[in-house]
């Protein structure tokens, strides 16, 4: 296996909001395969690090090489690019006006990736998969929190991507939810997903990921395994974190 | 009473009729217009924006009857200059048709911007990050539930609009008021002819209104 093959490049990435300079200097690289969760304090941008790499944020400076493709470049056709990076939000955004299936169905048929029968089979097996097919033609607002990130996780998974980003994916979620699904994600993630994660369960990041990088202030602060990083801290930022979270 | 109803009735009718026809194409138009404006407003493009609002608010700044004045007798007197000629006319339903389609489309235009803007942004990161285009994001999962919360507003403003048309009557055009002017003018008899009209007018509108209460409910039963 080529377990060297990058997946995503960032080099020197810069994000400002106005004046607000959220994310100063990043680089970083993302292996084919591998679990990358981003842990950090709220506001230290770790949840714009993520958007930018399918360019729901526009990077003020640097490059974000995403397969191969260059996304900060205009001429990019970023459409093509996101087709293949699967995005879970942390408030699921699934479209309340279409059923459960419609919802998975949505995008592969649009975008003529699959015909509607294709679409409709494959929605359903994705939906077994994250144990939801029961629920193919409720409606979001009839599904609990936890069911609806289950089936954005579904959504995703349709085009068939071969990166995942999740952006907080159980913030929203009531206590007893959580577990539903991270074990979707931590399956995911077995299979050999090429996976971004945003959370803040330590529990979650620490039995799952290859790498942890704690961010700060616009800033990578330490990256490594969860060994290194949660258990032995080197960063008195990354301590504090820890401390006031664990 | 009965005597303007007798011997005008056919002819009021009739009037009915051009004011119905005034207002549904002036609705047709204004749909159109309100929705081409109302995307270059909720777009990135700076230019659109501007273009958009400066739309918007010439014509919301402008009193309906000048406008039509300005379409009907200005617009074919420029064009005319312009062209040496004086071939260039509007008929009073052109006219007025452009006249009520451009105002009505101003506050439609604002009505679909707030109903698009109404609708959660993540709708369109969520879309978008599948990689489905802006347009397609914009007709497939924002529009359709844009339209559901802009219902009422644009039921309400297809009945301003349909009282609106009486304006057009200073520019000819034979509808309920001109008609109303009309047997004023030869029977003098101003109350009843004027309570006819308005009961006429109220009974459109209220019937109207109700099918509009009936579509509402439909749409939102669904949600």
């Amino acid at each position: 296996m080529a377990d060297k093959n990058i997946k995503v490049h960032v080099e020197h990435l810069k994000k400002n909001f106005g004046k607000l300079e959220v994310l100063k200097n990043i680089s970083v690289d993302i292996e084919e395969g591998e679990v990358v969760v981003l842990l950090g304090p709220s506001g230290s941008g770790k949840s714009t690090f993520l958007r930018c790499l399918n360019q729901l944020e526009h990077a003020t400076a640097g490059t974000i090489i995403v397969d191969g493709h260059d996304v900060t470049d205009k001429h990019t056709d970023i459409n093509k690019v996101r087709e293949n990076i699967g995005m879970v939000f942390q408030h699921f955004n699934l479209f309340p006006h279409k059923t459960v299936l419609q919802n998975i169905m949505l995008a592969p048929v649009e975008l003529k990736k699959m015909t509607k029968e294709e679409a409709e089979e494959k929605g359903m097996r994705l939906l077994a998969r994250v144990g939801m097919d029961d629920k193919a033609d409720a409606f979001p607002s009839q599904l609990s929190g936890g069911q609806k990130q289950r089936v954005a996780i579904a959504r995703a998974l349709a085009m068939n991507p071969d990166i995942m980003l999740f952006d907080e994916p159980t913030s929203a979620l009531d206590p007893e939810m959580v577990g539903e699904v991270l074990n979707v994600m931590k399956e995911l993630a077995a299979e050999g997903m090429t996976m971004a994660v945003v959370t803040h369960e330590i529990g979650f990041a620490r039995e799952v990921a290859d790498r942890i990088i704690f961010m700060d202030g616009g800033y990578i602060v330490e990256q490594g395994t969860p060994d290194e990083v949660i258990l032995h801290p080197k960063e008195a930022r990354t301590q504090d974190f820890l401390n006031k979270v664990l | 009473m009965g005597v303007i109803i007798s011997s005008y009735g056919k002819l009021l009718l009739a009037s009915m009729g051009q004011t119905l026809l005034l207002t549904l194409l002036s609705l047709i138009f204004a749909m159109i217009v309100g929705f081409i404006f109302a995307l270059m407003n909720v777009g990135k493009n700076r230019l659109f924006n501007f273009i958009g609002t400066v739309y918007v608010d010439a014509v919301r700044g402008v009193p309906l009857i000048v406008l039509a004045y300005f379409i009907y007798f200005g617009v074919p007197s420029g064009v005319n200059m312009l062209t040496g000629s004086s071939d260039f006319k509007l008929t009073a339903l052109q006219a007025g048709t452009i006249a009520l389609a451009m105002n009505c489309g101003a506050y439609m235009a604002e009505i679909i911007r707030a109903g698009i803007e109404s609708v959660d942004k993540g709708q369109m990161e969520a879309s978008r990050s599948l990689g489905l285009s802006y347009g397609k994001s914009m007709r497939l999962v924002v529009l359709p539930q844009a339209i559901r919360t802009m219902v009422p507003s644009i039921i309400n403003q297809f009945i301003i609009t349909l009282k609106d048309t009486s304006i057009l009557s200073v520019i000819g055009f034979p509808e309920l008021t001109n008609m109303g002017k009309t047997i004023v003018g030869s029977t003098f008899k101003s109350l009843q002819t004027w309570a006819i009209v308005g009961i006429m007018y109220m009974i459109v509108i209220v019937t109207l209104s109700k099918i509009a209460k009936r579509v509402e409910r439909r749409i939102n039963r669904g949600r």
